[in-house]
Order: C-alpha cells, then structure tokens, then sequence
C-alpha cells in the first residue's frame, strides 16, 4: 500500500516516467527503432545536432532526446517543442511523424545476445542458439519480434511523407548523408560543417569513452557487468563471423522476403515459410 | 494540490481508469475492432453465450464484458482468468490472442457519422461528405486511420493461431455459424442451441429495446442525443445509398488493396487492376 502510495505521489506530481501513457504532441517527432538497431547513436547524432552549445553525454541524453520509459513526465512536458523522442514501440497512430530505423536482424540478435549478458539477463555459457531461438519468437524484448516491429511501421506508414525510413548500415556507410536527410526530415536547418561535428561528436570511439565513466549514469547500462560494453562493434556484418550457420538459416527463414524488401541479401537459399513482404511499399500508393 | 492528493490516493487503490495501463495477462483474449465495426454486437454474442442466466444489456455490458477503457484497474484485476476484454487499440503487442473484427469502411464510416452526431463531437454542419475525408486522414475516431488499424493487425498477426479475423458482413450473413467459430477459438462449450439462443438475445431489434430502456446506465450511450439511436440499421451495405459516389471513391482510392484483400466488392475501380501487396496476397 505504501509502495502504492508513493506511487501515486510521484505520478501525481509527475516524477514518473509515462511510457505509454506520454502527452504526445501534434508537432513531435519519434525516433522509432527495434532495440539495438542504432537508436542510441542516432540519439547521439541529433543531440549533438541541435545543442552544439552541450556535449551529447551517457548522462544528459535523456535531457536532449527524451525516452518516455526514460525521462520523467515533468521533464518531458517541460521540452520545448519540436520535440524529438526515443521509443522502440510497434505502430502507434499517435506518432505524427517518424524517423524508423532497420538493422540487419542478423547483427541485431548478435548485438542483443551481448547486450544482455551484460546486463546479466543471460548467463556467458548460455549459448547463442538458445537466445535466437527466443529472439526469433519475440521473447527477448517487450517491443514484439524484428519481424513483426518493422511490419507494423512498413504496413501502415511506409511512403508516407511523414515517415523516414533509414537502414543503420547507410548510416554507418554516409554519415554525414544519412543525417542530413534527417536534418531535412526533422526540419533542422543545419550547415555541412554543423553536421560534420555532430557525426564528429558522436563516433564510436568518442561514444565508448563517455561510456567508461558514465555506465552507472545512464538507464541503459545501469548496474550492468562493467567488463562488457554499451557501444560494441558499431559495425555492420558481424553476424558473419558471430552467428553460426544454422542461425543464420533460421533468421532468413522466417524474416527472408522481408529482409530482402530491407535490402539485405540472404546467405542461404532456402525456401522460405515466411510470407513475402517483397513489395510492401506498394501500401504506400495511396 | 488537492488535485494530485485525490488522483495519488485513487492510484494507490486501483480506482483509476485503466486506459491503455493496466496489466495484461498472458491467458487474456482481446475482442479488437476499430470502432463502429460491430464490437458491441459481439460484445452481447460473447456475454450471451457465456452467462445464459443472466439478462444481458448495455446495463451489465461493461460488467460482464469488460472494455479497459472504461473499468478500473482494480475491477480488471479482479476478473477471472482466462479474461476476455473489450478494445478499440490499434495493434498492441501485449495482445496475444485475439478476435479482429473487421468492417466495410465504407459502411463503418457512415455509421461514424451518425454516432458522432449522436455524441455531439460534431453538428449537421458536417456534411457527410467532409465526414469522410476527416475518416480517410484518420482524425476521427482516436485510433488511427481505418488503413492503419486493419493492416496493422493484419500484416503483424494474420496466420497466426491465436488471430482470428471475423468480418463483420459474414457476421450478418450467418450469425450462428461466425459466433460458433468464434466459440471455437475460445473453447467454450457452444452446441447448436446456445449458440441460437445467444444470437437471437443479441438481435438488433433486441438491443433496439434494450437501448431504449438503459440508456442512461451505458458509457456509450449516457448523455448523448436521445433521437439518434445507438442500434442503427445493424446491416451492411448501406453506404450504397447513403454515401454520395465521391465519397465511396475517395474511401477505394485510398484503401483499395486492403478492401480487395477483405473482399469488400469496389464500386468505382477494377479489381484486377490493383497490385496487392505480397504480404496481403500470402497472408
């Protein structure tokens, strides 16, 4: 009763974090992934993008580009608009406009599977196939499977003005090119050089550093092993030497047509008892 | 102050009203439609099949079953497992099973437009006509577009064995066999005369009686116009007469792939002419 109490205090003067349950705003503008597809980098990019006067840090990013399971309601309301805000939720119609960024799913259940041993949430002799035969199945995280995430976005948005679709492997190729179409898409007047040292600023080496001194000052890591860390590879096609073969099959088994749609080319040429997403931007002619 | 007191000491007691925060178990099954698609129809099916003692109405409706948006917390903890809820969500991942009620938009719209006029969300200065347009974009109702709910559901969950997609117009066609598949999926015991009896307690005309008398005791229905029905016509294929042809084209040009897929027949385009989306064509 008193833990409820509390509970009802803090939402009641808005110290909680809404989630779901947010004030969303006509003008806001979600930066949409499944977990562990690039969302935290490209938080990095923007942040570093609109506030040159502030360094994007472990600590502050969830001042700069607010997560609802991460920033409390009070400091959400207080942001001024337009705000850009983290989520890795499925289609919501409440969100008026999206930046949806795709990985490879076979670099995303590498980069889980790593993610949560250092979170403790899996043991380091637990091996790989029992996590992806989990990750397949969408039981690895509360934000549906790969699959089924990205469906959701392509089927009801995909070709909308209002919808960004970027590939994180583009961004990793063109930086700067990719940011400046979110720029574009997000209404960001910037110049090259402002984009430049945004994408400085947010580099994988300068990211990993601040995650040294900041892990205990960022929900994202909070409390986690400290021998493992946040910013991994940042690369693309690690899964080739990570992944073992037979993974590799069931992954492109079951998400196939999808992924080739995505742009991803299949490894293996197995008949595939997903169904075809291949022209899922046809939705998008209306 | 005294404000954040009152919500804080509801909060801690569970008064609250659940909305999209309330806990969802595993075991629960979701009656899912966009609004105006028949929900509370089923609703009565549902409710008649499985308490045939009880005198079900819009009275009793959100007791026996029960929508989150309108119960609190508390009452929905207290319910007996496995649940069966009421909602008007576009596609939430927390639902694991269940019935996707789907609708002609065309006839979903113009019932819409009644029931909002019913609400007083608008006046008769809203033609039907600018209605649709409004329906289109999806500014009408709260849950997204029509487009976006069906294909949101659709794309992410149909094939699945815990999906099941039930058009409203077979409901209509052939109530006894659509509520026995919809029984099915839900295990309970439904023998032929169950079945009939739940469906002729759900009847239009029925509920036509039973609106006139509890109006005031449903959510749906309390405070709103008295002289525009809640039960309407309960058919399908109105919008025939009722929408102006333009409107009719406006609502195919957007959706088309969807209502080829849906078997909702086009009235203003070639049904061989429009590409279907694979994930339409093998779902």
């Amino acid at each position: 009763m008193k833990k409820y109490l509390i509970a009802g205090f803090r939402k009641a003067l808005g110290l909680h974090r809404p989630g779901r349950s947010m004030v969303i705003r006509e003008d806001d503008i979600f930066l949409v992934s499944f977990p562990k597809s690039g969302n935290t980098w490209t938080r990095f990019l923007l942040a570093n993008l609109l506030h040159p006067e502030q360094i994007a840090t472990f600590a502050n990013i969830h001042l700069l580009i607010p997560d609802p399971t991460g920033t409390s309601k009070r400091d959400l309301d207080g942001m001024a608009a337009p705000r850009i805000i983290k989520s890795h939720e499925c289609f919501d119609p409440r969100y008026g406009r999206v930046i949806y960024i795709v990985r490879d799913p076979r670099d995303v259940a590498v980069s889980q599977y790593h993610y949560h041993r250092k979170l403790m949430k899996i043991d380091d002799d637990s091996p790989i196939e029992t996590f992806v035969t989990r990750f397949l199945a969408g039981k690895t995280c509360p934000h549906g499977s790969w699959g089924q995430n990205i469906v959701t976005w392509l089927s009801t948005s995909e070709g909308s003005p209002n919808f960004l679709l970027l590939r994180y492997e583009d961004m990793l190729a063109d930086t700067v090119r990719e940011l400046t179409k979110i720029a574009a898409f997000a209404g960001i007047a910037a110049t090259p050089q402002q984009i430049a040292q945004a994408v400085e600023r947010s580099s994988a080496a300068r990211m990993r550093k601040l995650e040294e001194t900041q892990t205990d000052q960022c929900d994202l890591t909070k409390g986690s092993r400290k021998d493992l860390s946040f910013v991994r590879s940042a690369g693309a096609g690690g899964w080739r030497s990570e992944l073992p073969a037979s993974m590799v099959e069931s992954i492109e088994a079951a998400w196939g047509p999808l992924m080739q749609h995505l742009g991803y080319e299949l490894s293996s040429h197995l008949p595939s008892k997903a169904r075809n997403y291949e022209s899922l931007g046809i939705l998008s002619a209306r | 102050m005294l404000a954040q007191i009152k919500y804080a000491v509801k909060y801690a007691l569970g008064r609250d009203h659940a909305g999209r925060n309330f806990t969802v178990y595993p075991d629960d099954t979701f009656l899912v439609s966009y609004p105006k698609s028949g929900n509370t129809w089923v609703r009565f099916l549902l409710a008649n099949l499985l308490f045939p003692d009880e005198e079900v109405g819009f009275a009793n409706i959100n007791r026996l079953l029960p929508a989150p948006g309108v119960s609190s917390k508390r009452y929905l903890k207290k319910l007996p497992r496995p649940r069966i809820l009421k909602s008007h969500e576009p596609f939430d991942v927390r639902f694991k099973k269940v019935i996707y009620l789907v609708r002609d938009p065309r006839d979903v719209v113009v019932s819409e437009y009644h029931f909002n006029l019913k609400k007083r969300y608008i006046d008769s200065t809203v033609s039907l006509e600018q209605f649709v347009s409004k329906f289109v974009s999806g500014e009408t109702a709260g849950y997204g577009s029509w487009w976006e709910h069906a294909a949101g559901w659709i794309a992410a969950r149909n094939g699945n064995p815990r999906f099941l997609l039930v058009r409203y117009e077979d409901l209509i066609t052939d109530s006894i066999a659509e509520t026995g598949r919809i029984a099915e999926f839900l295990n309970l015991p439904a023998g032929a005369e169950r079945l009939r009896i739940a469906v002729e307690r759900s009847s239009a005309d029925r509920m036509r009686k039973l609106e006139k008398q509890q109006a005031d005791s449903w959510t749906g229905t309390r405070n709103t116009r008295q002289d525009i029905p809640f039960v309407r016509t309960a058919k399908s294929g109105g919008w025939k007469e009722a929408l102006p042809l333009q409107s009719a084209e406006e609502i195919e040009i957007a959706w088309a792939p969807l209502l080829n897929f849906l078997g909702y027949e086009l009235l203003t385009r070639q049904a061989d002419n429009i590409v279907m989306p694979a994930w339409i064509r093998n779902s």
